[in-house]
């Protein structure tokens, strides 16, 4: 199916193979860049699952889908990484809370790379050797995140909002439980998650969208795969405000205290219409709340509460969605309370005016076609929602829909002090 | 094109109408001098949140907002010998946004970076000391990111005798302390009527209604230094080290190359072929040998910076072996100084690089910084088929001729008591 949009001059052609896979093109004749990224609807959260065939819940170690997209790029006599670099396209892989994808980029042998890419996501080898020595490597990438304060405080924000949920654990996992990630674990994993109709291809670029569809079509039908499987996951939403722990410090080697405070989604927010334009409203809520032109924000930089490194994120994925507010600050007491005096107001927030929301409603479309110049953006957003009724260039419309009532509406229920938990990162005190 | 607006003020287009922005950047560039950077960078904070127009941050984030959510910075940077303030503002284009966006943001600059937020003849005291503290802190944070300290740290120590290189274009948490309201008027009588400026335009634009938009902003003629960006230093005979120790979980390690380059000369496509064959790529020796088969470290690799006769390796290891990735990056260089590497994995090298290089003509941030280069180096080709015929021109003797040439200079190990 090919769609239009004349808005932002872009068109986006989907397609469902024969074996559940998804497909969506973008093609951008400007452009010299093709960007593909195979994605797996298969995340760091994803730890408890029946495996295909079997009856019973499983649990795997954390970290394991972060493992697995390590361990994919090699193979018995090669590494995929070197058939890419052999056309002089680059390759990369990233692993999120719910989701792993593998992509290239390139100027040229778009076929070719495209199809190392199918290739040797969906032949997978693993040995004893090979898992060993990829412990040392894994190690090191855990080691250095430890390191990073920033990081830290994040986890510690998430480890209090979600004590029961996998998505307060780090996504690469523990030095103490990827040791125990064996082969037989990896292949079972695989063979559940790494299904066609649970994965998507998105390709924008320079490309004819006909040519790569045939193309991708031969391949995925000289591949023999097991029937298509229904997913049974482990892992439920979790909005449960009763489970929150309130408070926690972190004593870390910092030069400057840090403080943050979460916000636990209670609704579980879906990918269709109403939770798009849910999500968009939000964004919009929280940027008239805490962005940089609004009267809390000047008030708090002039007072030295916060810096340039005080932000929000609003994360919303499987099974979870959550609000964060963090900076560095001299005095995480004060701006951690001065956070959650604003969520305490509720709906009632003198900051919501009409001319504002104007402004900024005005300004999150510029963000948007801004973000249109990014072939990865494209392929991020729309890979993201590829199991979605809403996709990328549709938001346009969702974010001139929605209205300041909304926004209302939402603060009221979102804003629940029930919902909130502060950490803080302190310096070490001195022996 | 390029063209003086007035004396020492230069204008470069670049027109396109592949991208849905309009890219304006304005570059203040001076000669190197370390007692500068700190008036500089502090400079830009005070800029970049008040004006005489604009007299909170939130007034003018309202005014970004209005002008569909326009992305605005000041900042400092230093290519070679010229340390350069920027300021950049990313706009939708004009056509999609449906309104003279371009002419707007030439307005917010010119009201930003000419009509300061004054208290008498001087800067607001009350923004001057918020930004002071802000920066002062943040520069003293810097140290949390253990890879930006580490190489902040080789870097010093590399230039050990050049406080002009030395000291990042920031300056120190100390200097800023130390600028008085004496040293911010004078760097902002520098930028207004010494520094040479390129503008750069990028996007959907007509050369000559950006020419007229451009030259209403109303920069002063000036006279300004001449300036030189290449800067080089005498190979010393020992290798100068440095261990620090921290809380680390994971070490890390610097090395700095001299490396003999001619920019954009003979010798500049050899030592950039050399580079990414050590450690510049994932097929690199440093990457494929060091990370990969040795699974001696998370990030292993090297980054050529041409202005300075320099290439940087960076490490994150356990620190109980370094020593051992020492050696091992010692022999990677040394594979590629003997010829010890296939035509085929050359060739690998070469048509990554070039296919970067083309997929950077993508980005409205990388075309725009070629505006600047193009104008400040006369030997600058901005076409791809001039990169990639020079590239392809490399033969392999001359890439093992290059890596012999890059000689270690400086090791810095960042890492935990308990390693020693």
């Amino acid at each position: 199916m090919q769609q239009d949009y004349p808005e932002v001059s872009e068109t986006l052609i989907t397609q469902t193979l024969p074996n559940g896979l998804r497909v969506l093109i973008v093609p951008k004749p400007d452009y010299h860049e093709t960007y593909a990224q195979f994605a797996v609807d298969y995340g760091g959260i994803d730890t408890r699952y029946v495996p295909v065939g079997g009856s019973e819940m499983v649990q795997d170690p954390e970290g394991i889908a972060h493992f697995l997209e390590h361990k994919l790029f090699e193979k018995a006599d090669h590494d995929a990484f070197d058939l890419f670099g052999a056309t002089g396209a680059s390759a990369n892989a990233f692993t999120g809370a719910t989701s792993t994808a593998y992509l290239f980029s390139t100027s040229q042998a778009v076929a070719e790379n495209l199809t190392t890419l199918l290739d040797f996501v969906q032949d997978p080898y693993f040995t004893a050797q090979t898992v060993a020595k990829e412990k040392g490597i894994i190690g090191q990438e855990i080691q250095m995140y430890q390191d990073s304060p920033g990081w830290l405080l994040y986890y510690g924000i998430l480890g209090n909002l979600y004590p029961d949920h996998p998505v307060a654990h780090d996504v690469t996992g523990s030095l103490e439980s990827i040791d125990r990630i064996t082969p037989e674990a990896l292949y079972q994993a695989y063979q559940t998650f790494y299904q066609p109709s649970n994965m998507t291809l998105t390709i924008v670029g320079n490309v004819d969208p006909a040519a790569l569809l045939a193309l991708i079509e031969a391949n995925q039908a000289a591949k023999s795969f097991a029937p298509a499987t229904p997913i049974t996951r482990g892992v439920a939403f979790d909005g449960d405000v009763a489970t929150i722990l309130p408070y926690r410090a972190l004593n870390l080697p910092v030069v400057r205290p840090k403080s943050a405070v979460g916000l636990k989604g209670q609704r579980d927010i879906g990918g269709d219409q109403a939770g798009t334009r849910y999500q968009v409203a939000v964004r919009l809520l929280l940027e008239m709340l805490f962005g940089d032109s609004s009267p809390l924000y000047q008030d708090w930089y002039d007072r030295g509460l916060i810096d340039d490194s005080f932000d929000y994120d609003y994360q919303v994925a499987r099974t979870f969605n959550y609000v964060t507010f963090a900076g560095d600050t001299e005095d995480p007491q004060a701006l951690s309370d001065a956070i959650v005096a604003v969520l305490a107001q509720g709906a009632d927030q003198p900051s919501l005016t009409e001319a504002r929301f104007a402004r900024l409603k005005q300004a999150g479309l510029g963000k948007y076609y801004q973000s249109l110049n990014s072939l990865e953006r494209i392929a991020g957003q729309l890979s993201a929602q590829s199991f979605t009724a809403v996709n990328a260039f549709e938001l346009a419309d969702v974010m001139r829909a929605v209205t300041l009532d909304e926004l209302k509406t939402i603060a009221g229920e979102l804003f629940d002090l029930a919902a909130v938990s502060v950490c803080h990162v302190l310096p070490e005190v001195s022996e | 094109m390029r063209i003086e607006l007035t004396s020492g003020v230069y204008l470069n287009v670049i027109p396109t109408t592949k991208f849905k922005t309009t890219r304006i950047a304005v570059h203040f560039l001076a000669p190197t001098d370390a007692m500068t950077y700190a008036a500089r960078t502090l400079l830009t904070s005070v800029l970049e949140t008040s004006s005489a127009a604009y007299p909170t941050q939130a007034a003018l984030a309202a005014e970004l907002e209005l002008m569909y959510g326009a992305n605005f910075g000041i900042g400092v940077s230093k290519d070679g010998q010229v340390h350069r303030v920027t300021a950049t503002l990313d706009l939708v284009a004009d056509a999609l946004a449906g309104q003279p966006l371009l002419a707007r943001g030439c307005r917010f600059l010119a009201e930003v970076l000419l009509h300061p937020k004054r208290v008498g003849d001087h800067f607001d005291p009350a923004v001057v000391t918020r930004e002071r503290h802000n920066l002062m802190d943040y520069l003293s944070s810097l140290a949390e990111d253990r890879q930006l300290q580490a190489s902040l740290a080789a870097q010093a120590l590399y230039f050990a005798a050049d406080a002009d290189q030395a000291t990042p274009s920031f300056g120190t948490a100390e200097a800023v302390a130390a600028v008085t309201e004496t040293d911010l008027q004078a760097a902002y009588q520098q930028l207004l009527t010494l520094d040479q400026i390129e503008l750069v335009v990028l996007g959907d634009v007509q050369p000559a209604a950006v020419t007229e938009l451009v030259a209403q902003m109303g920069f002063a003629p000036r006279n300004p230094h001449p300036l030189s960006l290449i800067t080089d230093q005498p190979v010393a005979a020992t290798v100068r080290t440095q261990t620090q120790v921290a809380s680390v979980n994971q070490a890390k390690m610097n090395l700095a190359y001299h490396t003999p380059i001619d920019l954009y000369g003979p010798n500049y496509y050899p030592a950039l072929v050399a580079a990414e064959l050590f450690g510049g790529s994932p097929l690199s020796f440093l990457f494929t040998n060091v990370r990969e088969k040795a699974s001696l470290a998370y990030y292993a690799s090297s980054v050529l910076d041409p202005f300075r006769h320099l290439m940087m390796v960076q490490t994150g290891i356990d620190g109980t072996n370094a020593a051992v990735v020492q050696d091992l990056i010692a022999a990677q260089l040394k594979k590629v100084a003997t010829g010890d590497f296939s035509d085929a994995l050359l060739q690998k090298i070469k048509d990554g690089l070039k296919n970067g290089r083309q997929i950077a003509y993508d980005s409205p941030r990388f075309l725009a910084r070629q505006g600047l280069l193009h104008a400040l180096i006369p030997a600058h080709r901005m076409a791809y088929a001039d990169y990639a015929a020079q590239v392809d021109a490399v033969t392999r003797a001359q890439v093992q001729a290059a890596a012999e040439a890059m000689t270690l200079q400086a090791i810095y190990l960042l890492t935990d008591q308990e390693a020693i």
